[in-house]
């Protein structure tokens, strides 16, 4: 394994770092706690990673065995529209979720889950700097009259509300979101990550492994204080995060972790075009799996908090009665994290706006199933403008007063406003250059 | 050799570890594996493995690459801690870890690997010398306090 490291060139560099001045003020807070909290790893670096030695024949779809695309004009027209897609998406992502653990950042309770969640959208800034690596280091122009500084500047402006994907839309109500975002959500972008390894275009391709093992850090950033807030929630009735609470955190993230891959009928021109290996159905099949053995995991630690007297061998028999229904010194499934139906509370995809409840049952009156939905999810976030829209458009689909399609592509009155620098007469995050004062990317390694 | 699969550890297999390790030493440590899993996690996810059986984890090896410690300059794989479940001993699992592990810290540079034993532990010992390892010029050394 070795890696090229980049970086971009000084108008791009600069645009991302006065980016996180803005938009993620506790950047600079990261150095201080590196040697506390992350003694002797190497040191964090805002720069493109593109790993050495990867395939560069086609690995699926149509034209496996021929030679990767190592610049867009390569790829048939097609697949380089829907990459460029791909990787606006992508960079939308990594800055959104940056924008997200922000808002409740200083709010945390743990020096240690906020440290982690710091390093994590450290991480996130150089995802994003890794697409804006990709969008900028090619010529696009096959596709789009779109300038890549242009390109950049609409990802920079984006802010909650405006992303491209409604995950990265939803403000977080308390830290807490911080933790279950990072065990649910990173998780769909470590499937994502993995689908694009095999990516026709190599560059994108390089760009995968170093983002996958920043992403493995991640997702236990969010699993490993799911895990303590469990045993913590066993032995202690008055935890600040009880079970119910968790739960509802698990409600309302899980449904938007499912549609980020797709409709599940779709991603079969991905993987035609040799973009991904796997298409929509499939991934998110992987995906609940996983997410049912990670919140069995963490119910294990729960049950084991609640009957220490147990040996391993009766603890375990004791969970695995419990998960089939019974009750066993007096723990029931329903005290227990589960996760929803994968159905429940959805809004794009095969299942948008279908009444179906947490447990998979159908309902035919809409405002019986919001009041269940809701019921589901975190009161705070009862209050969001999201919920607002989910239950406007949730109530005109149930009465026929709008078509689907629409409703599955209506978006909340969110934050569509200032995109520009807030800190100046400035217009643009990317200033241009004098002549010659340009630099940067660069290879920064031998 | 039973169908064992080998592959790089995650957050996921913390609690199939506190198993294992359970299982040998008789106490449920999660918080212990829960920051052992995540340090090697953060600093090389590839490093570390664990290896299936039917879709069950039952063992794990963690160790990385590092240099400079103990005034030993070259990159170093370390093997630090492994388990494997007493159940699942004896059809080469170990072996499949320490072979993967191995061949990783190739890859990553490394032209040695080390590890350290304590004296009772005999059948770590002769783990460890049927994988190929010998004792080293260097001397563990230690002072009660």
């Amino acid at each position: 394994m070795s890696e090229e490291l980049r970086s971009l060139p000084k108008p791009y560099h600069e645009a991302v770092e006065h980016w996180a001045r803005h938009n993620f003020p506790e950047y600079p807070e990261l150095s201080k706690r590196w040697q506390q909290y992350f003694p002797k790893d190497a040191e964090f670096c805002l720069c493109a990673r593109l790993e050495q030695g990867m395939p560069n024949t086609i690995q699926v779809g149509e034209k496996v065995g021929q030679p990767k695309a190592i610049a867009p004009k390569e790829l048939d027209k097609e697949a380089a529209e829907q990459l460029l897609m791909i990787l606006r998406a992508q960079a939308s992502t990594e800055f959104g979720s940056i924008q997200q653990h922000h808002g409740t950042f200083e709010r945390a309770n743990d020096p240690q889950d906020q440290t982690w969640v710091l390093r994590v959208m450290a991480e996130e800034l150089r995802h994003g700097y890794q697409m804006i690596h990709l969008l900028t280091s090619a010529d696009w122009s096959s596709v789009t009259d779109t300038k890549p500084a242009d390109m950049v500047e609409e990802i920079l402006n984006m802010q909650t509300g405006s992303h491209v994907l409604a995950a990265f839309n939803l403000e977080y109500d308390s830290f807490g979101d911080s933790i279950v975002f990072a065990a649910f959500i990173d998780r769909v972008g470590k499937y994502q990550l993995t689908m694009q390894k095999v990516n026709a275009y190599a560059p994108m391709a390089a760009s995968m492994p170093p983002m996958l093992r920043e992403e493995a850090f991640h997702l236990a950033a969010g699993v490993i204080p799911m895990r303590r807030w469990m045993e913590a929630a066993a032995k202690d009735s008055n935890a600040t995060m009880d079970v119910p609470t968790i739960q509802k955190m698990v409600g309302k993230w899980f449904p938007r972790g499912l549609e980020m891959f797709g409709d599940e009928r779709g991603g079969q021109t991905n993987v035609k075009l040799g973009l991904k290996d796997m298409a929509n159905r499939e991934a998110q099949d992987r995906y609940i799996d996983e997410c049912g053995k990670m919140i069995d995991d963490i119910n294990v630690r729960y049950v084991r908090a609640k009957l220490a007297h147990l040996s391993r061998e009766d603890a375990d028999a004791a969970f695995e009665r419990i998960a089939k229904g019974e009750t066993v010194e007096g723990i029931r499934m329903d005290q227990l994290l589960r996760l929803p139906d994968r159905r429940f509370f959805r809004r794009r995809g095969e299942p948008a706006f279908q009444m179906i409840g947490f447990d998979g049952e159908g309902f035919t009156d809409v405002e019986e199933y919001m009041a269940h939905a809701l019921a589901h999810l975190p009161e705070a976030y009862h209050a969001s403008i999201d919920v607002k829209h989910w239950i406007e458009m949730q109530r005109k689909v149930a009465k026929g007063e709008i078509e689907l399609k629409k409703a599955i592509s209506s978006m909340p009155r969110l934050a569509r406003v200032g995109g520009q620098c807030q800190c100046s007469k400035a217009v643009r995050w990317v200033m241009d250059v004098p002549e010659g004062a340009s630099g940067g990317g660069e290879k920064l390694n031998p | 050799m039973a169908d064992v699969v080998i592959r790089p550890v995650t957050e996921l297999d913390i609690e199939a570890i506190c198993k294992i390790d359970e299982r040998i030493t008789g106490t449920y440590r999660p918080d212990v594996w829960e920051d052992r899993v995540v340090y090697y996690i953060r600093r090389d996810p590839d490093s570390s493995q664990v290896a299936e059986t039917g879709g069950k984890v039952v063992g794990f090896m963690l160790g990385e690459v590092r240099g400079g410690e103990f005034g030993l300059e070259e990159p170093t794989g370390w093997v630090e801690f492994f388990g494997v479940d007493p159940q699942a001993r004896e059809k080469g699992v170990g072996r499949s870890l320490i072979e993967a592990l191995l061949a990783g810290f190739k890859r990553k540079g490394a032209h040695v690997a080390r590890t350290m034993v304590r004296d009772q532990d005999k059948e770590i010992d002769a783990f460890i010398r049927r994988n190929g390892f010998a004792p080293a010029p260097v001397t563990a050394l230690e002072k009660r306090l």
